[in-house]
């Protein structure tokens, strides 16, 4: 024992003795160590915190879905829908025979579809209020809106001269103009006061859609069976408003969705410019893309403007004036003017921008609608069915949801929930009972199925008249919006007063379903379990783990550890040959001294100790002091937190800040790893310096 | 006395180039325990080659060389090893002392080797040894710290420490001044006396010879001569004087003193 001490001891010698390259090879086997135990460390830190947080949310630990599926199943990729993952037709024999598997605790259907929705505009607010004015009476008012209608319309005519320049259908663009234009016109003025309701049912056809443009909402839509989900997904939260009631139909939108997407676009833009200053610590004056947001906010002041009663108007503007600084009685027109106020009030910088964000939220936000679609709100949500025929279902809003951890991932943000028989409806499959129900409603109603390949046949052939034409092209799929007016309003009072049963909801077609496993049973024993137990039960599906299930995300972990792997293996690969060429020089500047050990009685194994006890020496200080620099960062790192560098990086550190965790075991890793090459790439100087015959200590004079 | 060293008809070739060099031709040669023999020769003659031989760091082309009581050529590198660690001491003429150890830990360097004492019992013995060369001032320091005799001094008590039966200097002068090889060959002479340890040196120095108890001449690879030491007054010279001459000549033989 004495002897190895001694011999290290030598070794300690001689790495001290070697200063420059000891630094030299001792750097970089820290260096090394250090990327290993902080590599490791933050990528077992990640795995963990999204293997937390993912499996919370809605993957579950182990995904299914149909076996004979052409394409894998990608829950969280960008720009996720495309892909054709198959159907589960019978959801309750699969659910029954995972359940009795002992490592299975529960099972949760879902099924995803995109929708569009058409947010309500400006124009549509006005409008109703105009008419709600109008059948009241109130003629002061109501003159007051019709103004706001004119200026709104006045907007839309310079988009629409904008936009007729790169419009590809000119014609339509031509009608929609000249449209724009005659609400412009005196006569317009005369004929809305001659008959207000005829011509706001034209401004409704022939205006109101062309506002709805920037209220275009894309939204995807995750079918589930929400009791289960909420109970089953801890990390799910309702933020604003209820969950759907149990057996009720309804929609939940992502929080991150309905602040970004749903929220007026001035109060979304004061937001992000909010985000950007107190987090990223960027200004208007050195930031360019903010400097530039804050112009384009201004510029959106309609959005404000036009959303304001006469009343609410009338109150804001005294207020403004005192908020700016100008006199109630200044004479310049600017000042006078709502819009213009509206515009240098949001025309914001480094010094105004935190008084004036809180200004808004007291005294603008409450006048205003803030959110396009509300709370308690019935919503149409538009799909395309598989078939190609665009479905409409109108569904109510309970309230907005989030995932703990998750709420500023971008990619877990791009889920809104809804029922199972609306996720059905929008996708193009209906329960059995819907089936039937909806061949009563065509039989009382006398409709002629129209099947697609007759379609064409049906609706143009055989001298078909232009009303049923109409008729049959809008409505043909759309087994609830009315095909005759009391079939319509049985739809819409089925969507808000109904109650399904469980059978209702379950029975029917779902996509995939998360399968949530008890505490500690190893997932790719349960995948192999839950393949079998679902080709046994007739239903057989693809079992993914959580991170495959993920999609994009969980190849990004591969790719971060790829590029980890990477880098360890290039560290290390010049350390091997630094060490190697290092050690072969010292042993041959030392060939003498080796050569009087061997002459005086040291074993070759003992120099071979020696040189590789040298190597380990270092090694172990370097590599100690490297895995200690990093354990420090980490222990520190895993106070503060690191903080997710972007919102999509959010869902990979499973939260706004990931907190490292080290442990021993990377620690021992980083030093065992880096001791295992050093001692490797000295093997071979390490066998020279053993081959050194102990002649040589003798003077070669002779 | 009992012999400690013996060489029969040894032969010692060396490849240069394509060619062979024989550096020892046929030598035979008998060293006694205790005694203090000097191996003289001009450069070139073989001296170290004979040493090298007998201290086990190289073996013979052909003969028999035995050392301590063993048959070298049927000993393998490891048993070598133990023989020239439990049998031999060396002293070299460049001192060769450990660069990185200081006086105390280089002495005790061989007990290590050799593991068999305790940790008390070591540094007894390298103590003593220390005593005896008059290094214990410089105990802790390193060899670049000492100068030529204090270093050949080390070199002599790591020797020695190990109670070895031989003790193998190779011009152990060759690198000192006068004076100080004086002392350092008059240190070693006293270290024969009092121990009764086998000395056998290489060199060319006239006082070494002097102080010899024998002096084997060598001359191109073949001991020409044996004498005693103050009686051979010129390295490569046939050796003249008396003593106890052993050796029987193998090759030529060029003269047989007395």
């Amino acid at each position: 024992m004495s002897k190895v001490l001694v011999l290290a001891g030598i070794a300690w010698r001689n790495v001290l003795a070697h200063r420059v390259k000891s630094a030299i090879v001792g750097s970089l086997l820290a260096f090394g160590s250090f990327l290993v135990v902080t590599g490791k460390t933050i990528v077992d830190s990640i795995e963990a915190a999204m293997a937390e947080s993912i499996t919370a949310s809605l993957a579950g630990d182990i995904q299914v879905y149909d076996k004979n599926a052409k394409d894998q199943l990608a829950l969280f990729s960008f720009g996720a829908g495309g892909e054709d993952i198959g159907e589960i037709t019978d959801f309750p024999k699969l659910r029954d025979a995972l359940t009795a598997l002992p490592q299975v605790k529960a099972v949760v259907p879902l099924g995803s579809v995109n929708t569009v929705v058409f947010g309500r505009t400006e124009l549509d607010d006005t409008l109703d209020k105009l008419r709600a004015a109008n059948r009241a009476g109130l003629l002061e008012e109501r003159d007051q809106l019709f103004a706001q209608v004119l200026a709104i319309s006045a907007q839309l005519q310079q988009d629409q001269k904008a936009a007729f320049t790169i419009a590809a259908d000119k014609v339509q663009a031509q009608i929609d103009l000249d449209g724009l234009t005659r609400v412009q016109t005196v006569e317009f003025a005369s004929q809305f006061t001659s008959d207000p309701e005829g011509t706001l049912d034209w401004i409704d056809r022939a205006i109101a859609p062309l506002a709805s443009d920037g209220k275009m909402m894309y939204l995807r839509l995750l079918g589930t069976d929400m009791p289960a989900f909420s109970k089953d997904f801890s990390r799910f939260r309702i933020v604003d408003g209820q969950n759907i009631p149990e057996g009720k139909r309804g929609f939940l939108i992502a929080k991150y969705a309905y602040e970004r997407f749903v929220k007026n676009k001035v109060a979304r833009e004061l937001d992000n410019m909010k985000e950007k200053r107190d987090d990223d610590g960027l200004t208007f004056a050195t930031d360019k893309a903010l400097h530039d947001q804050a112009g384009r906010c201004a510029r959106q002041y309609a959005r404000i403007l036009f959303m304001l009663s006469p009343k609410d108007a009338a109150e804001l503007k005294p207020l403004l004036q005192a908020e700016l600084g100008v006199s109630p009685a200044s004479a310049a027109p600017d000042d006078q003017n709502l819009g213009k106020l509206l515009v240098s009030f949001l025309s914001v910088d480094d010094t105004n921008f935190d008084a004036r964000y809180v200004w808004f939220y007291t005294h603008i936000a409450p006048r205003v609608r803030l959110y396009d679609v509300g709370i308690g709100e019935m919503m149409s949500l538009r799909a395309y069915t598989k078939t190609g025929y665009m479905r409409s279902v109108n569904v109510k809003v309970w309230g907005t949801f989030e995932f703990v951890g998750l709420e500023s991932s971008q990619l877990a943000g791009v889920y809104n929930l809804a029922d199972l028989v609306t996720f059905r409806q929008l996708y193009g499959k209906m329960t059995e009972s819907q089936v039937a129900e909806l061949d009563g409603v065509r039989k009382a109603a006398a409709v002629k199925e129209v099947t697609r390949e007759s379609a064409e046949d049906d609706l143009f052939g055989g001298g078909a008249d232009a009303l049923v034409t109409e008729s049959t092209t809008t409505r043909a799929f759309d087994e609830f919006a009315g095909v005759d007016m009391t079939a319509a309003s049985r739809a819409a009072a089925d969507l808000d007063d109904r109650v399904y049963t469980t059978a209702d909801m379950e029975n029917g077609v779902v996509l995939n379903a998360a399968v949530i496993l008890h505490e500690g049973a190893s997932i790719p024993e349960a995948q192999r379990a839950i393949e079998a137990a679902s080709l046994a039960a007739g239903a057989p599906v693809n079992a993914l783990d959580w991170q495959t299930a993920s999609g994009i995300v969980g190849q990004l972990l591969l790719v971060i550890k790829g590029v980890l792997l990477v880098a360890i293996l290039v560290i290390f690969l010049v350390a091997l040959f630094i060490i190697n060429n290092s050690m072969m020089m010292a042993t041959l500047e030392r060939t003498a001294e080796i050569g009087t050990m061997r002459a005086i009685g040291a074993q070759r194994r003992e120099v071979l100790a020696l040189v590789l006890l040298e190597t380990l020496v270092l090694a172990t200080v370097a590599s100690g002091l490297g895995a200690m620099v990093s354990v420090g960062m980490l222990a520190w790192l895993g106070e503060v937190g690191i903080r997710a560098p972007s919102a999509q990086m959010t869902f990979i550190f499973g939260g706004p800040r990931l907190y490292p965790a080290w442990s021993m075991l990377n620690v021992s890793l980083g030093v065992g790893s880096v001791s295992i090459i050093s001692l490797f790439s000295t093997f071979y100087p390490a066998m020279m310096a053993a081959s050194v015959q102990p002649v040589v200590a003798m003077n070669p004079k002779e | 006395m009992a012999v400690i060293v013996a060489l029969k008809n040894v032969v010692k070739d060396y490849p240069l180039g394509a060619t062979t060099v024989r550096a020892l031709r046929k030598v035979d040669l008998e060293i006694d325990e205790g005694e203090f023999t000097v191996i003289a020769g001009p450069s070139g003659s073989g001296k170290s080659t004979l040493l090298n031989l007998i201290g086990c760091i190289d073996v013979a082309t052909s003969g028999e060389v035995n050392v301590a009581g063993e048959n070298t050529a049927t000993l393998n590198d490891n048993q070598l090893t133990q023989l020239r660690l439990r049998k031999i001491g060396f002293i070299f003429q460049s001192f060769n002392l450990i660069a990185v150890l200081d006086v105390f830990q280089n002495i005790e360097f061989p007990l290590l080797l050799q593991g068999r004492l305790t940790t008390a019992d070591r540094e007894a013995r390298v103590m003593d040894v220390i005593e005896k060369v008059g290094l214990r001032p410089q105990l802790h320091q390193r060899p670049s710290e000492l100068s030529g005799g204090q270093r050949q001094r080390v070199a002599i008590a790591r020797a020695l420490v190990t109670r070895p039966k031989l003790v193998l200097a190779d011009e152990p002068t060759a690198n000192l001044d006068s004076v100080t090889g004086g002392s350092i060959i008059t240190l070693m002479r006293d270290l024969n006396r009092a121990d009764h340890t086998t000395f056998i040196f290489s060199t060319h120095d006239q006082r070494v010879m002097e102080q010899a108890d024998r002096v084997v001449n060598i001359h191109d690879g073949v001991v020409s001569a044996q004498g005693l030491g103050a009686l051979d007054p010129l390295p490569g010279s046939d050796g003249v004087g008396g003593g106890d001459l052993r050796a029987t000549m193998g090759g030529a033989i060029k003269g047989i003193p007395g």
